[in-house]
């Protein structure tokens, strides 16, 4: 490409005849002549340089280029030539702020050869590629350019994580309800056609899932939908059960096989249910066909929510036309008080526990006394406070958002404080106050994306149809996570949080003290700071390799997994090792004792193998989990071989069809938070599968089995 | 035994005043912004959301929860007669 060509003399500089012909594949896709004048423009546009000094380094890199006789020049190629003499001058800050982002070549063809399985949800194919390649990018000027060189070196050693990097310039995770394109109808920006309100249940349902859609390209996890069976009520009215039962099967259908945003994955979509009319609803004014109040109020729809709910639970027990469980959406049914004094609870906790030990489904929120909340993701859930319950009268603006998720590696602060208990809990403080930095900068950047009004990058989070802003700034949580702390326990006092009373204190103690500066922290800067249990569904295999690397033996002695496999992982946040025989009973009240101190929640999973146990059985266990202890939320995990040759399903994880014998198979089981099929998922994740403990004896039946 | 308050609470302060604590074994735990080993003391006993309503709480040596402080006091004043 480069060949003869006279270098024009830059000016200020000498002039140089030199016989040399010089083209450069610019990175607009085009070949231009070589100008040294394009390298001064940049310094001058880009960094703090003055003309003079950029004059002078266009004429050193021109030196260079003529001296080796470099015969093929690239826009790229020319930026690291400046910006090794900007690093020979010793001007490290211009030469961060003139670097180029991107990825080698050889790493891009690797992309869009092989999966990438750092999330489970996205499948391997073009849309997927162009993510991860954006990402890579984004994760790179988000280190540079949007955290300070001490929370981007926190992250990088693996003291911290920070979720979502490739999605730095959007929020976390979501939750709402239809009311708002129930009453404003689908008017977004840069659609192409404006919807009016709906007036028919499938037209809502279509809106719904649009806006979904378009949300799941704002935010970087889940979008969740509050009280989804009472909003849809009104459209529900006189329709008969086969009418109603395709309408629920369309709703599942539709957020299980919306492929579109995000890299191609399905919509993380997670949808709130509830038995009862929730107190703060029974007074609030219906929304009807074409955003119209009904003249009723919730209260009175209880009979239509209760058919929607039980419509949408026997969809899921069927399964999707293999007989596998669906993926998405994720029903997560909220156990209150009220819902054991509302006529009918115990037909319907059957009926939602048959769908639990069928499919997997049904996740238990419990809500106990006055606490309400609006759950998504894995875990995450929006406690409503009593400015939010008021907000109930005009339910569409029942908006909330996380901003950011922030994860500190625990087990490596007890490999630093080596037995010291202060060290370890002054450790644990600078763990939160780095993860605090963090959220404090990604706040700052949101906020000049968000400034940049309709016509930015955040458009659609600033649109305004009820006089405030769709995100709602002021009801906006920071999350702060931890992986490890069993791991953490074991390496400080030689036993894991199940093996004594002492473990089990300390690590209640530990997350005791994160919750408390995390609050000082809150009220310091006026921002929610709150403790989440992070899904970590790579973060955990990241630590744990990390820490193999940084910290040798002393992590050894604790990591879970097989290392020559490289199937390694901490255990998740604050769960007891996924191996330990507890009885179901006794890990959902001991694991349930930390739920309170993590207020953006927590869930405890009940692993059951090929487990099928009965609905009357678990539907008495899920009574006794909410009366009788304080935990959160908790997930039935079946597993599933289904096969790609016959297409029929079989329960447990095989490694042949049981119906056909062929060894095309896919194992489906719960990853995290949510049902994925095994070929996507991280080394990690497929350690701890295999540890992971089924239990049996919570509904009698044979001894406890583990995965060969 | 454990007797939960916090600081401020004047409920607690009329427990505290109406019984010797230490001569009954009675262990205060005074919840706070710094106190973490309350706060996991409470979590322990599975009592951080009822803490939020009402205190002060007492755990009695038999894994009792005695919660309104003219229960406790009563409680308690029958255990120093005991």
């Amino acid at each position: 490409m480069a060949h003869q060509a006279t270098l024009r003399p830059v000016s200020g500089g000498s002039a140089d005849t030199t016989d040399l012909a010089l083209f450069v594949q610019t990175s607009q896709e085009e070949v231009a002549g070589w100008n040294p004048e394009r390298i001064v423009e940049a310094l001058v546009r880009e960094t703090f340089i003055d003309r003079d000094t950029a004059v002078s380094i266009a004429a050193d890199v021109e030196e260079l280029i003529k001296s080796a006789k470099i015969k093929f020049l690239t826009a790229p190629l020319i930026r690291e030539l400046v910006d090794a003499k900007l690093i020979e001058r010793g001007l490290e800050q211009a030469r961060k702020m003139h670097t180029r982002l991107g990825m080698p070549l050889y790493d891009v063809e690797q992309l869009i050869t092989a999966q990438n399985k750092e999330n489970a949800n996205i499948p391997h194919g073009p849309e997927a590629t162009n993510l991860t390649l954006a990402e890579n990018i984004k994760k790179e000027y988000a280190l540079l350019n949007v955290f300070s060189p001490e929370v981007a070196e926190a992250h990088m050693r693996g003291d911290m994580h920070l979720h979502d990097l490739g999605f730095v310039d959007r929020p976390y995770c979501s939750g709402q309800s239809i009311e708002y394109v129930k009453k404003f109808g689908l008017n977004l920006p840069n659609a192409l056609s404006i919807a009016k309100p709906a007036k028919h249940a499938e037209v809502l349902l279509a809106h719904m899932v649009k806006f979904a859609a378009a949300l799941q390209c704002h935010f970087a996890g889940a979008i969740g939908w509050d009280a989804v069976n009472m909003y849809f009520a009104p459209f529900l009215t006189n329709m008969s059960d086969e009418r109603l039962h395709q309408f629920a099967q369309m709703l599942i259908f539709e957020f299980s096989q919306q492929a579109v945003a995000r890299g191609g994955q399905a919509i993380f979509t997670d949808i709130n249910i509830y038995w009862e009319i929730p107190d703060h609803f029974v007074n609030t004014p219906a929304i009807g066909p074409g955003g119209q109040e009904t003249g009723k109020t919730y209260a009175e729809y209880e009979k239509e929510a209760q058919r929607f709910a039980w419509a949408l639970f026997d969809v899921y027990n069927e399964g999707d036309g293999s007989g596998r469980p669906f993926f998405f959406p994720k029903p997560l049914v909220h156990i209150t008080e009220k819902f054991f004094k509302t006529e009918g609870h115990e037909a319907f906790l059957e009926h939602i526990c048959d769908v639990a030990a069928e499919r997997g489904n049904t996740y238990f929120v419990f809500d106990r006394g006055e606490t309400a909340k609006v759950s998504e993701c894995c875990r995450l859930s929006f406690k409503l406070n009593d400015s939010d319950l008021n907000d109930a009268a005009t339910p569409w603006k029942m908006r909330f958002s996380a901003l950011q998720n922030a994860t500190i590696n625990l087990p490596r602060l007890a490999y630093r404080a080596e037995g010291d208990d202060a060290k370890l809990f002054e450790m644990v403080a600078e763990g939160v106050r780095l993860t605090v930095e963090a959220h404090r900068q990604k706040k700052q950047f949101i906020e000049k994306l968000l400034e940049m009004g309709e016509g930015g990058p955040l458009g659609l989070l600033t649109m305004d149809e009820d006089g405030e802003r769709y995100l709602r700034m002021h009801r906006v949580s920071y999350l702060v996570g931890m992986v490890g702390l069993n791991e953490m326990i074991q390496a400080h006092i030689g036993q894991e949080l199940h093996e004594s009373e002492e473990a089990y204190r300390l690590g209640l103690k530990i997350i005791a003290h994160m919750k408390l500066v995390a609050d000082k922290y809150g009220e310091k800067h006026d921002m929610h700071f709150v403790l989440e249990q992070t899904p970590a569904e790579s973060t955990a295999y990241r630590f744990a390799k990390l820490d193999i690397k940084q910290f040798g033996e002393a992590a050894r002695r604790v990591v879970k997994g097989n290392e020559e496999l490289n199937e390694v992982y901490y255990t998740n946040s604050t769960l007891f090792n996924v191996a330990s025989d507890n009885h179901a009973l006794e890990r959902v009240e001991r694991e349930g004792r930390f739920h309170p101190l993590i207020e953006a929640g927590a869930i405890t999973h009940v692993w059951l193998g090929e487990q099928r146990p009965p609905a009357e059985s678990m539907a008495n266990l899920v009574e006794k989990i909410f009366r009788n202890t304080a935990n959160d939320q908790v997930a039935f995990s079946p597993e599933f071989t289904t096969c790609l040759d016959c297409g029929k399903t079989d329960r447990g994880l095989h490694e042949n069809c049981a119906y056909c014998g062929s060894e095309n198979i896919e194992g489906i089981t719960r990853i995290t938070g949510y049902f994925t099929k095994l070929s996507s998922w991280n080394k990690g994740k497929l350690g701890e599968l295999k540890d992971r403990y089924r239990n049996d004896n919570a509904f009698g039946g044979s001894a406890a089995a583990r995965a060969g | 035994m454990t007797l939960f308050t916090k600081v401020g609470c004047e409920k607690c302060e009329y427990v505290k005043k109406a019984v010797d604590l230490d001569s009954l074994g009675v262990t205060e735990q005074r919840l706070s912004g710094d106190n973490y080993e309350a706060l996991a003391e409470l979590a322990y006993h599975g009592l951080v959301e009822q803490a939020q309503k009402t205190l002060p709480i007492l755990v009695t040596g038999e894994e009792e929860v005695v919660y309104h402080a003219g229960r406790i006091r009563s409680y308690l004043q029958r255990q120093a007669r005991a």
